[in-house]
């Protein structure tokens, strides 16, 4: 990590100065308003920047990387205005602008199937239901304790590290006995290749992916992937699901006549 | 370059017709509830009328627009495009005419070959209920708030069944792209139909896209006699008319849905079929496509004018109890024949069997429900045999 550190000092700097900025940004124990915005949207700016220029994100292809940067800065600039919105609403919002970005590079990366079904789930299903939720709870002008963040500063420096230690892995050249590489992949370039959808070692199954370059990322693909690779991950997770909702039906409070 | 610009003459040409078609549904409606209500209807601009949507149009361009100054500027705005935006955005990859026989110069869908087509197009929808939301929150009116809690509550029930129906094509075509669930079917001939295999899927996705549409009757979200007029309260102008521009592009979505999934969108037998190849044969296909969408529009509007409003518990209950339920046995019916490969007409006699069996449920339960509920309820149903003869008696 040390050498990480000493090897990558903008990096490291980048990382430090987005994490003042979005301190600086995030509603403190005073009312918001109070305090001037500038100083921390041009810290977490320059931070980003700092951290962009020596990862050295790029793509060849013009209307590629522009849409990668569109969808990369969108991402990052309504995840900083989800976090520091004063209204739960326009948080909410912001949300949701964070997850049609990140659809958006899904299908940049080509996985359409992926992207539409977060959009569904969580842009058009989790996020609806906050503010339904919200909505629920004040309709004009937001209570004091909705423009407060708490625990802003644990959550802060809990989230740069973890940030930190993803921007290492990525910036560490990957050596035998990383965690980044699993099995028998090939060191080196592995973090960039595509992520191993079928390993060989592991297919046990008739529905595992014959042509694992060919499939991969369409609808075919992925459905043999799921049903095939991870069938036992994906009923877990199912099953997990329907006992939480069964849960939720059975917590939720009966009333005599009716719900309405 | 030649795609760019084919590209680029396609979305004009739906981009420009979706709003003026809307226009002449919305004449259509208006005459067709003047005929079913026994009036005349609009017939003051032009011949029959006709000029109407024309004034409609210049009406709403050039009236004041209103912003109450309670209202949350920014989302008070955003909510109507989102409505039209997500509606017309999630044209993009139906098909509007036969894809594999267009003409050079113009393409029939937008967006071809997208894989996860259907999918998509669930992804736009299920975006278009923030349009609702927004409208009914930045209005600051507790009309609106009550109006948009109802809407949204109802298109986000209703999205489960209307996903689930189409899953028992998916299984059944293998893909999830509108164009190939089509070109099978025309492959098929009229017995390939999807309507044939998955009849009770048809019924519920075309219920659950109304709802999800706020069309009659599912349009708790409007409800004018109790809500004034839904979370569109406080809006005015052009922005009151881009919120009924999004619904009635919604309702052109439907249809075009509705004919392609499950009525073998262009194909007819004898003169548009899969091998028919006479010059022009791409006209005829485009004239029988948009023939079965009008069906399906001129239904939509039949159904306004003879089923009434359905009260919100018994909206919900219609999805949560009744479409859900159905539409999960539907796809577990669709696994069994596919694994088992039985022969379709066991999907179309398993289908009418399930509807038939829950109806019998469904409408047992709510008896035994009502009788709980009110011991009289009995006595109330026997009664009317004595009731109207008594009525009938007092009237000679």
């Amino acid at each position: 990590m040390m050498q990480w550190m000493t090897g990558h000092p903008v990096s490291v700097f980048g990382l430090i100065l987005w994490a003042a900025g979005i301190l600086w940004l995030m509603p403190g124990t005073k009312i918001a308003a109070s305090r001037p915005r500038i100083p921390g949207l041009v810290m977490s700016t320059l931070g980003v920047l700092a951290l962009c220029g020596s990862a050295g994100a790029g793509q060849s292809d013009l209307a590629a990387s522009f849409l990668f940067w569109l969808f990369a800065v969108g991402a990052l600039v309504s995840g900083v205005l989800m976090i520091t919105a004063t209204y739960p609403v326009y948080s909410a919002l912001w949300f949701a602008v964070v997850t049609l970005c990140t659809c958006g590079l899904f299908v940049l990366r080509s996985a359409p199937f992926l992207a539409a079904a977060t959009i569904i789930v969580y842009a058009g299903a989790v996020i609806v239901t906050f503010l339904f939720v919200i909505m629920l709870a004040q309709q004009s002008g937001a209570a004091g304790y909705d423009q407060t963040s708490r625990q802003g500063k644990m959550a802060t420096i809990s989230a740069f590290v973890l940030l930190g230690a993803i921007v290492m892995a990525v910036q560490t050249p990957a050596a035998a006995g990383s965690p980044v590489v699993a099995g028998d992949a090939v060191a080196g370039d592995a973090v960039a290749a595509a992520p191993a959808v079928s390993n060989p070692a592991t297919v046990a199954n008739t529905l595992s992916l014959k042509d694992e370059q060919h499939e991969v990322g369409n609808l075919k693909g992925l459905g043999r992937s799921l049903f095939g690779d991870y069938l036992y991950a994906v009923e877990m997770a199912g099953t997990l699901l329907l006992i939480a909702c069964i849960g939720a039906i059975a917590i939720a409070p009966r009333r005599e006549q009716g719900t309405l | 370059m030649t795609e760019i610009l084919v590209t680029l003459l396609t979305v004009l040409v739906v981009v420009g017709a979706i709003p003026g078609v809307c226009n002449y549904l919305i004449l259509l409606e208006r005459k067709m509830a003047a005929w079913m209500q026994d009036r005349v209807g609009p017939n003051r601009v032009g011949p029959w009328g006709l000029l109407q949507p024309l004034a409609d149009g210049i009406k709403l361009l050039l009236k004041e627009e209103v912003i109450p100054g309670h209202v949350d500027r920014a989302l008070y705005i955003m909510a109507p495009m989102i409505s039209v935006f997500t509606t017309m955005l999630a044209l993009a990859v139906v098909p509007f005419g036969p894809v594999e026989d267009a003409p050079w110069w113009l393409r029939f869908i937008i967006a071809p070959n997208i894989d996860i087509g259907l999918v998509f197009i669930f992804a736009i929808t299920s975006l278009a209920v923030y349009g609702i939301i927004l409208g009914g929150w930045a209005s600051n009116s507790k009309y609106s708030a009550l109006g948009a809690l109802r809407a949204s509550a109802q298109v986000v029930s209703y999205e489960i069944p209307l996903g689930m129906s189409v899953l028992g094509i998916a299984l059944m075509s293998g893909t999830l792209n509108l164009e190939q669930i089509q070109s099978q079917q025309a492959a098929a001939g009229l017995l390939g139909w999807n309507i044939w295999i998955q009849p009770l899927a048809c019924l519920i996705f075309f219920t659950s896209s109304l709802a999800e549409a706020n069309r009659l009757p599912f349009d708790l979200a409007e409800c004018e006699q109790e809500l004034v007029g839904g979370w569109h309260t406080e809006y005015s102008a052009l922005k009151w008319a881009l919120f009924f521009l999004g619904e009635y592009t919604h309702v052109i979505t439907i249809s075009f849905l509705t004919s392609i999934l499950f009525f073998g969108g262009w194909h007819f037998p004898g003169i548009a079929t899969a091998e028919s190849t006479y010059m022009f044969a791409w006209l005829v296909k485009l004239m029988v496509l948009m023939t079965k969408v009008f069906m399906c529009i001129i239904l939509i509007m039949l159904l306004r004018w003879t089923i009434p409003r359905f009260r919100f518990d018994q909206l919900m209950e219609l999805a949560w109890k009744i479409m859900i339920p159905l539409s999960l046995f539907n796809v577990v019916l669709v696994m069994i024949c596919r694994h088992f490969e039985l022969s379709n007409v066991w999907l179309l006699t398993g289908s009418v069997t399930m509807f038939c069996v829950w109806g019998i449920v469904s409408t047992n339960m709510r008896r035994s429900e009502l009788q709980a509920k009110s011991p009289g309820y009995r006595m109330a149903a026997a009664a009317p045999v004595a009731a109207t003869s008594a009525a009938s008696g007092g009237h000679h």
